[in-house]
Order: structure tokens, then sequence, then C-alpha cells
């Protein structure tokens, strides 16, 4: 429904950028719920603007694309953004006093949205709207519709944020750090709320977050990015089961758990998250991983199934999957990420989409297959 | 549970007057009778959501708030009062480390001048505070090289070790942690948690760690408390309290702690509803619009601490009482005598069963 194909997402050097998303490739299925866990700097707010066409200046795609629905978006300028941002692709970000206007009542800022992209009169949209607010547990819609953004706690605000962005039905929502400025009660709540609106629409998710606890208990799916990168994913029970990645490991290990014995030290990470943007030619985590060997620091891992039961694919790198995209534009025979999006596509064979992946020289066996 | 308490809070209080309306005042009872001890090289975790007034618990012992009443004991001394010369000197025995080292740290005092800073208030000599301030550097395993650099050329974690590392410069006896590590990554917060640990293990400080995060506090402290709208609701050690949590408050927050599992979000018991209004807090107790065990008296009585079964005391009109023949649980937090009178609520308990 939804494929990130080779995403790149470059800033000027000249403003301290560089490759602040790098060949991140990824299809979302009608309905499904993935997450997408990373720290600062990682790359994941990044992805998801880039998803929303979103970037902000001088940011640019440098390289790759977003299909929604078999057509690239941004491709036709003829297009505008307003006609699938909202409706087929919404969002919400961490604060919603940034994403809603704080100089217009709540009231017009749901029908707008409404009026515009479903064509409903003034008292339906309002209606309409007082049902959204309903459905999000907002105590008295009617009251709430008269209010500017800012009198509202932080959980309503984000309760209202939400029933803007499920009020056109959306076929993909991208929660970005939807709980991180919630309390952990409100926060159980908004993610309550957030997997009953989308089930009951059918509409996806892509759910960001640095909580690899709130992530792993939403969402069927997980990818796990560092320095641009994706560097695991595939099911969530096998990635928290079996995580291939050390980053991955680490991650698991240096959140203290509410059961079982206390550690006297948490596992930590040696280092910081790079500052992203400079990358050296390697892989991204060398510098802080425990198990980092010589090939770590010049050859950048590729992202490699677990199982290597499937053909391997021809050739290793992005650099010949590349070329061959530009020749095969719908079906993308030659690359993998459209393969994985055309079957997708048809509701069948989420085989491919699922498989649990990861990029790592160290951790590598001769049981991992070909480029994910 | 070692020695004296270090820390002595009883029966705290912080009302703020807030306008309301043209001409009236309003008191915000945003810390309302809240006792608790912290014995020395330990740590006192205080967890609550916002509103719940753990903050200003906090900015009241380091006398950024004023307490209305009650009593901060601190090495026996009464400091709640403290004034001018007195409160300076009380400052070097109490520092605190806050959330966001963003907005602690002077972003054009440099290293060397913020850490300095607190060597001087000491007396140090200036000849001696870079010496010093290398030394502390090196405690909170930052390179020394960092003494020129300024705030916005460090990192969030390595601004944090500095926030800590200006702190331990005056050697103080206590260090209130206001959400230290709640800005950092995760990687980063696990760092700066091991660090404040070795602190303690060598210094012998004692932490008034206060976070949202129950599972970082299960790992940091000994001690617990929850707070709920500005008074204490569970009360016990860190096994006692996360491991048989006598308040549904507790239980809720428990539950809502996201673990990394692959078992979905099925099945967990849910709070419904928002923390009050501290301006405005339901009567009696002020958790019973929440409570899914709420009985009658819940709505016009207000629970004081009592002593539970698991041995921590919890303000609860439904959560059974310990049988008072029964001592085997051994010590409890603190000093109970230092709890505000766990006799007075006792007309209730005869009522509350089950």
């Amino acid at each position: 429904m939804v494929a990130v194909e080779h995403l790149t997402v470059a800033f000027p050097a000249r403003t301290g950028g560089g490759e602040v998303v790098r060949d991140v490739s990824f299809a979302v299925n009608p309905g499904e719920r993935i997450g997408l866990v990373g720290e600062s700097g990682s790359g994941k707010s990044m992805t998801a603007r880039a998803i929303m066409q979103l970037i902000p200046k001088p940011g640019r795609v440098a390289s790759g694309r977003v299909m929604l629905l078999g057509t690239e978006l941004g491709a036709d300028p003829k297009v505008a953004a307003s006609s699938w941002r909202g409706t087929t692709l919404s969002m919400i970000t961490q604060d919603p006093l940034s994403s809603l206007n704080p100089l217009v009542r709540i009231g017009t800022q749901m029908t707008e949205m409404l009026r515009f992209h479903r064509g409903l009169g003034r008292a339906a949209a309002t209606a309409r709207a007082r049902e959204l607010l309903a459905s999000v547990g907002i105590p008295d819609p009617a009251r709430t519709l008269s209010q500017f953004p800012a009198v509202l706690s932080g959980g309503m605000r984000q309760r209202v944020a939400l029933a803007i962005a499920v009020s056109c039905e959306p076929r993909l929502l991208i929660a970005d750090e939807p709980t991180t400025a919630l309390d952990v009660t409100i926060q159980a709540q908004v993610l309550d709320l957030l997997e009953r609106l989308t089930a009951e629409q059918g509409s996806a998710v892509l759910l960001i977050s640095h909580d690899l606890g709130v992530v792993a208990s939403f969402c069927d799916r997980l990818m796990v990015m560092y320095g641009g990168r994706i560097v695991e994913s595939g099911p969530t029970a096998q990635i928290i089961g079996a995580p291939a990645h050390p980053y991955t490991r680490a991650l698991m290990a240096s959140v203290p758990s509410m059961t079982g014995d206390l550690p006297d030290r948490l596992a930590s990470i040696p280092g910081s998250p790079p500052a992203g943007g400079v990358w050296s030619t390697g892989c991204a985590f060398m510098p802080r991983c425990p198990i980092a060997r010589a090939v770590c620091a010049t050859v950048d891992p590729a992202l490699l199934t677990l199982s290597g039961a499937a053909e391997p694919a021809a050739g290793d790198g992005a650099a010949s999957q590349g070329a061959a995209d530009q020749g095969a534009a719908d079906q993308g025979a030659a690359d993998q990420g459209a393969a994985d999006q055309g079957a997708a596509d048809q509701g069948t064979g989420t085989d491919e989409a699922v498989q649990h992946a990861a990029a790592c020289h160290a951790s590598q066996n001769e049981s991992w297959g070909r480029a994910a | 549970m070692t020695g004296e308490p270090i820390v002595d809070v009883t029966d705290l209080q912080v009302h703020f007057r807030v306008r309301r309306g043209l001409v009236g005042y309003q008191t915000v009872r945003a810390v309302d009778g809240v006792s608790f001890t912290i014995a020395a090289g330990q740590t006192l975790g205080l967890a609550g959501e916002s509103g719940s007034g753990k903050s200003t618990v906090a900015r009241s012992l380091v006398r950024i708030n004023q307490p209305t009443g009650g009593s901060i004991r601190v090495g026996g001394t009464e400091t709640a009062r403290l004034r001018g010369q007195d409160l300076r000197a009380y400052r070097r025995r109490m520092q605190m480390v806050y959330q966001d080292p963003y907005d602690s740290l002077d972003p054009r005092m440099s290293v060397l001048e913020a850490i300095g800073e607190g060597l001087a208030v000491r007396g140090m000599a200036r000849a001696q505070r870079r010496a010093a301030t290398e030394d502390l550097l090196r405690r909170v395993n930052l390179p020394v090289s960092l003494t020129s650099r300024y705030p916005g050329q460090l990192s969030g974690g390595q601004r944090q070790r500095v926030s800590i590392a200006r702190a331990l410069a005056v050697s103080p006896e206590v260090i209130v942690c206001d959400e230290a590590v709640a800005a950092l990554d995760v990687s980063i917060r696990a760092q700066v948690l091991n660090l404040l640990k070795d602190i303690q293990a060598d210094a012998g400080v004692s932490y008034l760690f206060i976070s949202h995060d129950l599972s970082t506090l299960r790992f940091m402290a000994d001690q617990v408390a929850i707070m709920y709208v500005g008074r204490l609701v569970e009360y016990g050690t860190s096994s006692q309290v996360f491991g048989q949590p006598q308040h549904p408050y507790t239980k809720a927050l428990v539950a809502a702690v996201p673990e990394i599992t692959a078992t979905g979000r099925t099945g967990r018991t849910r709070l419904t509803g928002e923390p009050p209004n501290p301006a405005d807090p339901p009567p009696g107790c002020p958790f019973h619009p929440r409570c899914a065990v709420a009985i009658d008296i819940c709505k016009t009585l207000r629970p004081t601490l009592r002593r539970k079964v698991g041995g921590q005391f919890a303000a609860c009109h439904v959560a059974p009482d310990e049988a008072p023949a029964v001592s085997s649980q051994g010590a409890t937090p603190g000093t109970p005598g230092a709890e505000p009178g766990p006799a007075i609520g006792t007309p209730s308990s005869s009522e509350v069963s089950a």
C-alpha cells in the first residue's frame, strides 16, 4: 500500500547535515501495525516526514521514492499534496500543541478537514466532529469544539489530534512519538485509543518511538533504526525473542525491567549515538559495538534476512538494484522492495515483508540469506 | 536500611495562593502533608503523574519553594525556615540535578566555569579549581578536554554528566534528581543511571530520585513513594511497592509500564480519566473517580497512610490493613513514627473488609 524504496534524505553539508536517512526501504500493508524504533538522530522522524513529503528545508530526498497505492508521491507536480495528505496518509506528532493551530478553535480545525476533504456541509461537519470527539473519549465534545487547544491537557490534546487524524479514515496513520509527552497512565489510554480507532477503520499504523516497550507491545512488526539506516527488521516476536543486531540487543538490555532480579548495573552502550548525517564508511554502530570486527570499519553491512531459505538476490548491494529500478517502474522485478509491495497489494504473500532481517557483519552466519 | 535518616521530612506542606477571578485568591495544596525519610547512602524514589506535586517536593527540599508547613530535617537540623547565610550553607548539603540540562546550564559558562562556581562556593582558590574540575569530570566519566567547552557544544548525555559533576562539586550529602534521565536517549540513560549508582557507592550520597518511569525507579531506589494530588498514596521498600502494590493507583501505574514483550497489550488493567486538577481535587480520596474498587466511604473520607498487608504504607480504605499482631514482614521504610498518625483513619477501617 505504502512503499518506501531506497529512501535517502540529505541536508546540505554546509548546514551541518549529510545523509540523515540512508537507503531505507520498507512496505506497509493494509491494516498493519509497524513500529519504528531508534534514538534521537537515528532518522526515524525524518523517514516519517519524507513519507508525508514534509522534509524541512534545506533537506531533500536525495534518492529513492515513496509509493502510495502504486503512485510515486511528489512525482507529479499537478497532484496537490492535499489530495492525499490528511486523508489517505495522516500523521500525529509528539506535541499536538505544535500541530494544532493555537489561535483557531478546535471545532474550526476539525470541521475544516471534513468540509474540504469530505465535502460535508457546516452542520454535518460539526455533527461529525462531535461524534469523533466523543469516540476519542472527550467528556464534553460540544464544549471542546468551541475551545482553543491551549486549555486542554496534554492527553486531551493528543485525543483531539487523533480525532482529526482519523477523521478522513486514512489508509496509513503515522504516529511520531504520540505518547512521549504524556503520563504513563494516559499513554496507555492513548495507545488503546489508537489501537481501537485504526482497527475500526482498517488503517495501518506506523508507530515511531524511542521506547522499545511501547512499540513492541503495539506493533506486529518492528524496524530498528540506527545512524539513518534500518539495522534490524522483522516480526515483533522474533526480534524481541532473538534480537540479531548488537544494537537491538543492547537497547533491550539497557532498559530496567519491572519483574525478575535486578542487576547491580544496567547493560549500557558506551559512547553516544552518532550526531546524524556524518558517517564513516563502515557500520555506523561500529564505534560502540562490543563485537565489532575489522570489516565493520570499512564496509557498511547490508540488511540480510536471517533465514536463508529464499533464493539469493542477483547482486549484493543496492547499487545494482538501483540501476534496475529505473527500468522496472511498477513491477520492480529486480527490486526487492517493489516486489514486496506488489505482493502486499494483492493481500497475499506477506512472508517476504515480515522476514526477520538484520545488518551486521559480526552476527552474520552462513544461514543469513539475501538482501531484505 | 542502615543508620539514621539523613533527610527526615514530616508533614510537609507547600501551598500556593493563586489568583482566582477578579478579586479572589485560591489556595492550591500542591504538597499537602507529605512525610518520608531517606537514610544515608540510600535512594528514595518518588513517582507520580504530572501535577502530583513530586517536583514541588523536590523544589522545597532545595528551598526553591518555601514550605508553608511541616518540617524538613537534614542531618538532624531543621531547615524549612533557614534564611540568608544559613540557607546558603544548607544548599551545599543538598544539590539538585534537573531534567533538562539545556535549561539548567548557563549557555555562556564553560564547563570549567560551571563546575568551578560550585568549587568557589566551597571556598577553593582559583588556582586549584582547574585540577579539581578535571577530577570531577573524571568521576562522571567525561574527558578532561571538555573543560573549555560550552553547553551548546556538548551532547545531552555529556551535559547531564556536567550537571552531575557540578552538583558533586560542593560535596553534598543529598542530591535531588528531578527526572534527571528523562530527556536522555535510552542507551545514554543506562550510562547515567550506572554513574549515579557508582557515585552513591563511592561518596555515600543519598538521592531523592524523581521519575515517572517506574522501571527506572525499581532499578535505582531502595524505598519508593507514590504521590497523587499532593499526598503520598503508597510508601515502602522498592520490593514491597513494586512486588505487591497495595494502592489501586500504584497497581494501575505498574500495569501501565510498557514492558518489552511481544505479547501485545490486551488484558492490562487500565486507568480511566485524568489526574485531577490540584487546585480543585475531588472530595474524599482524590483517586476515587478513577478507582475501580472505590466504595462509598472513598467519596467522603480521605484515607490516611496505614500499614498494609505487604508491610508498606498505603492510603486506601479498600486495601487490607496489616493484621496488628503480625510483624513478620520485618523492617519498614524510614521510621514508622514519622508517619502522620496512622490511627487517624481508624473509624473507617472497621467498615472495610475485603
